[in-house]
């Protein structure tokens, strides 16, 4: 690449254990350029960054900014060598104005620790004007629309004479007119001589404003290159690999009950949430799996709140089981025989500190009681069973979830809803932070769930996961549907293309 | 300052209150009114400035009653028991008051209690102290014996304003006192440090996004203790004006002003979600409850009714700092809508 | 298998954590009774008993609050205001049951207010009760006078504070009555599971299909129930009712019982057996300590030390 390297990290590797997450990378960007960092989940991308940012130390490998080696997992070292990382949330003080959130917690002073306003509004407009942004100083941050709010973040971290920013999905809480002007603001960036890593999952986005491409893939640097030599599908295909594209063929030996019985359960009509999504319409039958992919922020969580109860849809048509209906609580849903296991599992899904056995019944009470007595044999023995069904480790029912590993805390919130012997099944998310093992169970336990009848209705951003367990798939980008295939007749690459294509 | 519409809106509240007593209450427009009310809620402006740092960093002191009775009885040792004079007396005094309130932002940042309960605690702890060093059970002789240090009662002075302008012929003003000035210069002070320091802009920082500041490289830590020890020192301020004007301390001293100042606060804007008010609203708060309770007593309300108009007062300026935090999420999403 | 659910272990120390108290207790009574035999003396450990009666009734009506993460500070105006209620109601000639009903009744209705104001529209539980606490008690001394009211020629409801059934005082089987039952719905029936659900994680807790808002308004309801209760037996055990009864610093030692019974502030698991524990370990602390005549301000002092201790142990382990 070019000859000299702004940021140059060789041999970077990372391991937990016997598990190795980063693997020998070699990562080099130039000042004034836009390096896309790509890849699927798990592919190595965050451990790469969190290095980058001093959040953790590598196990191998050394990072020089300008020739100059760095000590590893220090963020202020990271922050003092020019590198600074733009997170996915919010890091700023949403009652300050502008002018003092660019300047948090470093505002220059006077004597006495008093202000030096003068000087640090002439810095912030030097600033400004240095990378061509306009933006009002003196507005409040809280008043401004997340595409400003973003800048402001970027403006607090060139104040930091930042010369690498790390910009983790910049435009995952972005509507699509906003992607365009955050783009020019990154192409000025540019233009001033800083380096830009820009990581994303939206093909498009990275098309029209990076210059290289690097792509990751189980924990390793698998290619580099300038993106005017790449094309699309060989971009989508360096991403996927073959081990994926194996699997999702291997998947195939799995029956595809698309449609299930043939029977509509929950028929959507035109769903609309202002300024959430828009127009969804589609049928969920019993006895088949249908998966809503896409990416985050493209409002499939909201979507789903809707349908329980526990958020309210503005417009168009639900109906259960051919009834008109649009359930007021989250009560009147689960009364009608629906379960959801919600995305964060911490905090919206489990009571940590309660034992295995509460929160199996937590949305069930209503079974385990009569006269408002508990059952306490049936609970036992239910929850026992449910304990074994479910694999749940260690199987002891008064062990606080809290204690328990990732995956078998996801087969609790699981096992809590299939309580209920549900008729229609919500999942958002279902394995994330989730290990290979329980994985396969959880998809085990789906299946079952199916071919007893259940409707499932699943959001996965893990594709692997909606290739290998899904009847249907559906897109859902910038909170509207753009397609529903049967998922026997369509390919990881369609997918990844609509996925990432029609953003626009 | 961030919320400038929301002060005038407060001070305009004010005024109109203030001209509905002049009109509908019997003697409220009088000078000796306007002294009394000066006087009575001086330093409860103060209190409740000292108040509202804790709550900007999301906070709260319950102890600042018992640290009024803390610093009273600490003033009132020292001058009838060890006859220390009066110039020495106010700053050990504040001194005192201040080491109490960071010893709460201690026990809320070292042992991490949440700072409710801390004050709570300390509550008790403060007031147990007041009794253990209460100089009035040890001679009860001096329970009777007025204080007369100049340096301290010096500050129940009232001043004719009118009188040194030479316009009192013309217009007939109520005379000023000190702790009216004190409270004044407490306002300037603490105004001034936080919008014009780095310090006070680290104090919003923390107060509106506890993690952004941390990672802004503030020391969180330092400046909750540093709040917490500003409401101590109010304390002192307002337990010397108190002294003053009783010539004697009790033990009893301060009770219940917990309530008033944080009432006072939220009135004045200060919002519970933390990051949001100025100096200005507690002060215009304070007065307002001080117009609002001394306007029903001359129509006659019982001192009793006071107490439950406080309680209905903070329970209503709860309500609308709540209606303004549903309004600001409301705005936030609408903000993310209008952009699809 | 039930009961030993709600049991909390996050570490391996805090298997410990619920034995501490008792052993705490076990070491103050030896120490006590070392520096002073009389404490031992059975009329002074039902002593004890007769002096947290109140508290404890409070506490255990306020367990489930705090196990919300919630607080109620308004509990002393309330125990004077319903103490009030029965004595004009008496006083105007109704009968026993009715006054008592209509105490009870008075402190539901101000707990339920309370509980209102925060599950409903949302608003801190602490400023909420801060202000009901000042609202009630300026409203029991407009309706009662800061005087005491001596009620006379009222056996029945004397024997509710001062009667014996079988040697032991009625006032203790309320106690022990009242906390039974409600240790029988925290352990016996849904309610118990949702309320620790809820100060858990309130959110699971709602896509859990439970009533939230309900629940909470029902438990500072009970909170309100336990004070007047506490209110009731007050005023029978002093033959007296006034509005200044309750004074600030009880709603202290309540939450100081129930924080000691390792109920956490932040919401969660907490029991009622446990708040009982710690009802004892305080009145075990406030009599040996009037034993050995030590003054009222180091046992102020005392009580906040202890209370900053719990609480720090329960957030460090």
């Amino acid at each position: 690449m070019n000859e000299a390297h702004l940021i140059d990290a060789q041999g970077l590797g990372k391991t937990y254990g016997s598990l190795a997450v980063l693997i020998d990378a070699n990562f080099t960007v130039s000042a004034g350029e836009i390096r896309a960092l790509v890849g699927s989940n798990g592919a190595g991308k965050s451990t790469l960054i969190k290095i980058l940012t001093g959040a953790i130390a590598p196990t191998t490998g050394t990072v020089k900014v300008d020739g100059k080696e760095l000590v590893l997992g220090s963020p202020t070292e990271m922050i003092n060598s020019g590198i600074a990382c733009i997170y996915q949330h919010s890091n700023l003080a949403p009652a300050m104005t502008v002018l003092d959130n660019i300047f948090l917690g470093r505002q220059p002073t006077k004597r006495f620790g008093l202000l030096d306003r003068k000087r640090q509004r002439r810095e912030a407009e030097e600033l400004l004007q240095r990378h061509a942004i306009q933006i009002d100083l003196d507005a409040l941050v809280s008043t401004l629309p997340t595409v400003k709010q973003k800048e402001v973040e970027i403006l607090k971290a060139l104040a930091l004479n930042a010369r690498i920013l790390l910009m983790d999905e910049p435009t995952g809480w972005l509507a699509a007119s906003d992607v365009a002007k955050l783009h020019a603001t990154i192409r000025t960036l540019k233009s001033s001589g800083v380096a830009i890593v820009y990581i994303s999952h939206m093909l498009d986005e990275i098309f029209a404003v990076c210059d290289t491409v690097t792509v990751m893939r189980d924990g390793r640097i698998i290619s580099e290159g300038k993106v005017a030599d790449i094309t699309r599908p060989s971009l989508v295909k360096l991403m996927v690999g073959e081990k994926l594209a194996k699997d999702s063929a291997q998947a195939g030996k799995f029956k595809r009950m698309a449609r299930g019985t043939g029977k509509v359960r929950l028929s959507a009509n035109g769903l609309t949430k202002r300024g959430v999504f828009s127009d969804i319409s589609f049928d969920l039958f019993a006895g088949e799996i249908f998966c809503i992919t896409g990416l985050i922020g493209s409002k499939r969580t909201e979507f789903l709140h809707t349908l329980f109860g526990s958020d309210r849809f503005d417009s168009g048509e639900l109906k259960v089981d051919g009834k008109v209906i649009s359930f007021k609580s989250p009560t009147q849903a689960i009364s009608n025989g629906m379960g959801f296991v919600t995305e964060d599992r911490h905090r919206e899904g489990l009571m940590l500190g309660l034992s295995i056995s509460n929160n199996l019944v937590m949305a069930t009470l209503r079974k385990f009681h009569k006269f408002g007595l508990l059952k306490r044999k049936e609970i036992y023995s239910a929850t026992g069973e449910m304990i074994t069904d479910l694999n749940i480790q260690p199987p002891d029912p008064i062990k606080p979830v809290r204690l328990l590993s990732g995956g078998n805390q996801q087969k609790v919130l699981l096992g809590k809803w299939l309580n209920l012997k549900p008729k229609f099944l919500l999942l958002d998310e279902p394995t994330v932070g989730v290990d290979v093992g329980a994985k396969a169970e959880i998809y085990a336990i789906l299946r079952a769930e199916r071919d007893k009848g259940a409707a499932i209705l699943v959001v996965s951003s893990d594709l692997e996961e909606v290739m290998t367990i899904s009847d249907r798939i559906a897109v859902m980008v910038s909170g509207r549907l753009v397609a529903i295939h049967d998922a026997d007749k369509t390919t990881l690459a369609e997918i990844i293309g609509e996925i990432g294509g029609a953003a626009r | 300052m961030q919320r400038r519409p929301a002060s005038i809106a407060l001070l305009a509240f004010f005024l109109v209150t203030v001209g509905l007593f002049c009109l509908f209450a019997p003697n409220f427009a009088t000078t000796s009114n306007f002294e009394n009310l000066m006087s009575g809620f001086s330093f409860v402006a103060i209190l409740a400035m000292g108040q509202s740092f804790p709550i900007l960093l999301r906070g709260i002191d319950l102890s600042i009653g018992a640290m009024v009775a803390l610093a009273g009885m600490v003033a009132f040792d020292l001058t009838m028991l060890f006859h220390v004079p009066g110039y020495l007396i106010l700053p050990l005094v504040l001194i005192a008051a201040t080491g109490a309130g960071a010893i709460n932002g201690i026990l809320i940042v070292y042992l991490r209690l949440q700072p409710f309960i801390a004050t709570l605690a300390t509550l008790a702890a403060y007031r147990g102290v007041v009794y253990a060093i209460s100089g009035r059970l040890l001679i009860p002789k001096l329970a009777t014996t007025p204080i007369t240090d100049p340096w301290i009662v010096g500050i129940e002075t009232y001043f004719d304003i009118g009188g040194a302008l030479g316009i009192s012929d013309y217009v007939h003003l109520p005379w000023f006192p000190l702790s009216f000035f004190l409270m004044i210069a407490i306002f300037i002070t603490f105004q001034l440090l936080l919008l014009s320091t780095k310090l006070g802009r680290d104090i919003y920082t923390v107060g509106g996004n506890q993690e952004a500041a941390r990672l802004a490289g503030i020391n969180t830590r330092r400046i909750t203790i540093f709040t917490y020890a500003i409401s101590g020192f109010c304390a002192g301020v307002a337990a010397l004006v108190l002294v003053a004007r009783l010539t004697t301390s009790t033990e009893a001293l301060g009770t219940g002003m917990e309530l008033t100042a944080i009432s006072a606060a939220v009135i004045g804007g200060v919002s519970l979600q933390g990051g949001i008010g100025s100096m200005f609203g507690p002060v215009i708060g304070a007065f307002l409850l001080g117009v609002v309770l001394i306007g029903l007593t001359l129509l006659g309300a019982s001192q009793y009714v006071q107490q439950i108009l406080t309680g209905a007062i903070l329970l209503a300026a709860v309500c609308y700092d709540r209606y303004l935090v549903v309004q600001r999420q409301r705005r936030a999403a609408a903000n993310v809508g209008a952009n699809t | 298998m039930i009961a030993r659910w709600n049991l909390k272990s996050s570490a391996k120390l805090s298997k410990l954590a619920p034995y501490a108290l008792p052993l705490a207790i076990v070491f103050i009574v030896i120490m006590f009774s070392i520096a002073e035999p009389a404490f031992l003396k059975p009329e002074n450990l039902i002593g004890i008993i007769h002096q947290m009666n109140l508290i404890g009734i409070m506490a255990v009506a306020m367990t489930f609050v705090i196990m919300t993460g919630g607080v109620d500070l308004s509990v002393g105006p309330v125990l004077a205001i319903s103490g009030l209620t029965a004595f004009f109601a008496m006083d105007a000639g109704l009968g026993l049951p009715i006054a008592i009903a209509a105490a009870l009744g008075v402190g539901i209705l101000i707990g339920t207010i309370n509980g209102t104001l925060v599950a409903i529209f949302g608003l801190p539980p602490i400023i909420v009760t801060l202000a009901m606490l000042s609202i009630v008690r300026g409203l029991a001394l407009i309706w009662g006078g800061p005087e005491w009211h001596l009620i006379r020629d009222q056996d029945a409801f004397t024997f509710i504070g001062t009667g014996h059934i079988g040697g032991i005082s009625f006032s203790i089987i309320l106690l022990l009555v009242f906390a039974g039952a409600v240790m029988f719905v925290q352990k016996r029936t849904p309610i118990g599971l949702i309320v620790a659900g809820i100060g858990e994680n309130e959110r699971a807790a709602y896509l859990s299909g439970h009533r939230v808002r309900l629940t909470k308004i029902a438990i500072y309801g009970l909170s309100g129930m336990g004070a007047a209760l506490a209110g009731i037996v007050q005023s029978s055990q002093v033959h007296t009712s006034a509005a200044v009864y309750g004074e600030f610093g009880t709603e202290l030692d309540v939450i100081a019982a129930i924080v000691l019974g390792g109920t956490s502030l932040m919401g969660g698991n907490g029991s009622i057996g446990r708040t009982l524990i710690g009802v004892i370990f305080l009145g075990v602390i406030n009599n040996g300590m009037n034993i050995l005549n030590v003054t009222l301000d180091i046992q102020l002092i005392t009580k906040g030390v202890i209370i900053v201790l719990a609480m720090a142990l329960s957030e460090l382990t």
